[in-house]
């Protein structure tokens, strides 16, 4: 879960992969570097040595070249006795070739000498000294090389004479400047590599942490992350950052196009696909639409008739109509038109499925002008929500009679028993005047709710705000309801808080609202009950509890009981009056003022109906 | 989101609480094309309490829209707010739907 969680937060794994991403790819670039100046180095050793090497083997190569040359001249010159010559060649030889020759005779005599002071014999020795015979096998030709000291020594066989020793010494010198240069010179290309090394990837550091960032929002694509904000990296990662998030942008604006473009495509498309433009004049009707030949099989049904008839068009082409009616009052009326000899109008109004609730069809079937082809048309409308209007408009005429019958009766009696008795009898008058007056404010509150209902029913009706002053309005109907709680031996009680806002509202409505409400639970509850009205009020609204211990509401009835007209199918209710407008009226008019009222009820138990009002006033 | 479905007489109206959002789009779609198909078209949409509307939520507006046109009507939208009013117009969309101030009006559009 966490990992999940971690995978589509791209920002907090992004830091996180991007500074390893770094410091791998710096890893990787610093060990290169290392393998590439160790082998560098390795290569400037190995050159270095090989020619260090090289000029040494030379060196000794030219010391030996040289000390053979002499050592057979020597011989030659020895035997002819040109020990000048000798003296001038060896002499020559070691300056040119920086050696030390000594020519020496049997008993360590030297004869010739290229240092100077050294030669103990000035003149060729008239008898030549004899070498003892251990000496004659030890001397041989050898050289010796002794750290950075060569020492050559040949065996020189002069004819007539006898033996002699030529020693060569020779210092081989170290080249120091070459090898120097040499290692100065790699040296600077080394450090120059590595300076070079360095500023490349500082350079190329900021490249990388973008790249770093762009490779995590392409991670993060992939497990399925598409918000452009989540994806969007640092622009301060520099151009490809920057680069990255212009291409999000236009890929964002480019889906909201698209979808705005298949937006219009959906219905674009529809309008064409190739019919023509009758079709499409028949399918934008509401009502369905049928041409069926003689046996009432389908040669058109345009959109809506399918829908009608709850089927697909294309399964409604052809085939028996019979099959997609569910009433059979309709299958009877086609059937019967379909065998009738003369053709004419015939309309029939029927539910849809034998059900009322399912919705009411009007089914017309009339004949084309085509006489040979015996082809009809058949219209369907739903007109459900016109018949339940009529419906209600017929019981609200019944109802609303009713009521303004029964209080101008009541007025009509007690003025005329007023008028005959009445000046006898004072008290008498008095109750006559009081039902009057009382019967006369009950008529004037249906005819304000047929008005108000009107003007809803017109949209005229307004919200005039004012201060309501709460406590004055549940008084008002505490005196309105005393009377008639006292007639059914009602307990009408008022829980009130002990002080009660001002609020800013439409101070007719809201007495009408609540005069629906605690007329109602009056009207519905038997003798002996009781109607309590509580009021809540805090700082955000004002709650008005009225609750009943009457008949209560069936659970069905609950859903309808704010519609209007509407009255509840209780047999109970038979000998009661009332428009079916109240409550509706009530809801309406608290709706309009941002409130609602809502119902809890159990049938045999008791209501509660609650009205909630914004607290928008200023506390009184 | 929760829908409410309240009736008016034959007419349905249903009421989104909250915002209509790809997480609520199939559970809305569902009972939408149910109520459109038990009415028979007679439904209204109350926006009332729909503060905004994503572009999957415009997507099944519009396929239920699409869906009525076929049978010659089209969505009846209630209560809309500022903000799904300007979602509409930006996406060209709004033409669509059949617009009314109130619950009441749409309703009475039926008779």
């Amino acid at each position: 879960m966490d990992r999940e969680n971690e995978a589509v937060k791209p920002g907090r794994s992004k830091r996180g992969l991007l500074q390893q991403g770094e410091s791998a790819i710096a890893l990787i670039g610093v060990g290169l570097a290392a393998i590439l100046l160790c082998a560098m180095g390795g290569a400037a050793w190995y050159a270095v040595h090989t020619q260090k090497e090289a000029l040494r083997e030379a060196q000794i190569q030219r010391a030996k070249a040289a000390g053979q040359l002499l050592a057979s001249n020597a011989e030659i010159m020895l035997a002819r006795g040109e020990l000048s010559s000798l003296r001038k060649l060896v002499s020559d030889t070691a300056r040119m070739h920086g050696l030390v020759c000594d020519l020496a005779l049997p008993g360590d005599a030297i004869l010739v000498s290229s240092e100077a002071g050294r030669t103990t014999v000035r003149e060729m020795p008239a008898k030549w000294p004899e070498m003892a015979a251990v000496d004659k096998t030890a001397l041989v030709d050898e050289a010796s090389l002794n750290e950075d000291k060569l020492t050559l020594t040949y065996a020189l066989q002069i004819p007539g004479q006898g033996m002699a020793k030529l020693q060569i010494d020779h210092q081989i010198e170290q080249p120091v400047g070459l090898v120097w240069e040499a290692q100065t010179g790699l040296g600077g290309i080394v450090a120059a590599a590595l300076l070079a090394l360095l500023l490349v990837y500082r350079h190329s550091r900021a490249r990388l942490r973008a790249m770093g960032a762009i490779r995590e929002a392409l991670l993060a694509i992939e497990k399925g992350e598409s918000t452009a904000s989540a994806l969007t990296v640092n622009e301060s990662f520099g151009a490809e950052a920057e680069a990255w998030n212009q291409i999000l942008a236009k890929t964002e604006s480019m889906r909201k196009e698209m979808l705005q473009e298949r937006a219009k495509e959906s219905l674009g498309d529809r309008r064409k696909g190739g019919s023509s433009d009758l079709d499409n004049a028949c399918d934008a009707l509401p009502s369905g639409l049928l041409i069926v030949d003689t046996k009432m099989r389908p040669k058109y049904a345009n959109g809506a008739a399918a829908a009608l008839l709850q089927t697909e068009r294309t399964k409604l082409m052809g085939s028996d109509l019979f099959q997609f009616i569910g009433n059979p009052e309709v299958s009877e009326m086609l059937a019967s038109w379909t065998n009738e000899g003369s053709k004419r109008r015939v309309t029939l109004e029927a539910s849809r499925g034998g059900d009322k609730e399912t919705g009411i069809l009007r089914w017309t079937i009339r004949p084309m002008r085509k006489d040979d082809s015996g082809a009809a048309m058949v219209t369907i409308e739903d007109i459900t929500q016109q018949k339940i209007a009529e419906e209600s408009r017929h019981q609200f005429v019944a109802h609303a009679t009713h009521e303004l019958r029964t209080p101008l009766t009541n007025i009509r009696l007690y003025i005329e028993t007023a008028l005959d008795e009445g000046e006898k009898d004072e008290a008498l008058r008095a109750k006559c005047l009081n039902v009057i007056n009382s019967e006369s404010r009950r008529l004037d509150r249906l005819v304000n709710d047929m008005l108000s209902t009107a003007e809803i029913e017109a949209g005229s009706l307004q919200v005039h705000a004012d201060d309501v002053r709460l406590k004055d309005v549940f008084t008002e109907l505490a005196t309105d309801y005393e009377m008639q709680a006292k007639e059914k031996n009602i307990s009408l009680t008022f829980d009130l808080p002990p002080k009660l806002p001002v609020i800013q509202a439409d101070n007719g409505m809201i007495v009408l609202a609540l005069h629906n409400l605690v007329g109602n639970a009056l009207k519905y509850t038997e003798n002996g009950g009781t109607v309590t009205v509580v009021v809540h009020a805090n700082e955000n609204d004002i709650t008005v509890d009225v609750m009943d211990t009457g008949f209560g509401i069936d659970e069905e009835d609950q859903v309808r009981v704010f519609d209007r007209f509407y009255r509840a199918q209780d047999k109970r209710l038979k000998g009661i009056t009332g428009s079916g407008l109240g409550l509706a009226l009530a809801r309406e008019v608290v709706r309009m003022h941002g409130g609602d009222i809502t119902v809890k009820s159990e049938l045999n138990e008791g209501s509660t109906f609650t009205m909630t009002l914004p607290n928008e006033a200023d506390a009184a | 989101m929760e829908v409410h479905e309240d009736k008016h007489g034959a007419v349905t109206v249903l009421r989104p609480d909250g915002p209509l959002v790809e997480d609520d789009v199939s559970m809305f779609c569902g009972k939408l094309t149910a109520v459109r198909q038990n009415t028979m078209g007679r439904l209204v949409l109350d926006l009332s309490e729909t503060p905004f509307v994503d572009s999957k939520g415009l997507e099944a507006l519009l396929d239920a829209t699409e869906a009525m046109e076929d049978c010659g009507q089209s969505l009846r939208l209630c209560g809309v707010n500022e903000t799904v009013r300007e979602v509409l117009e930006l996406t060209e969309i709004s033409s669509f739907f059949e617009h009314y101030e109130d619950v009441n009006s749409a309703v009475r559009s039926f008779l």
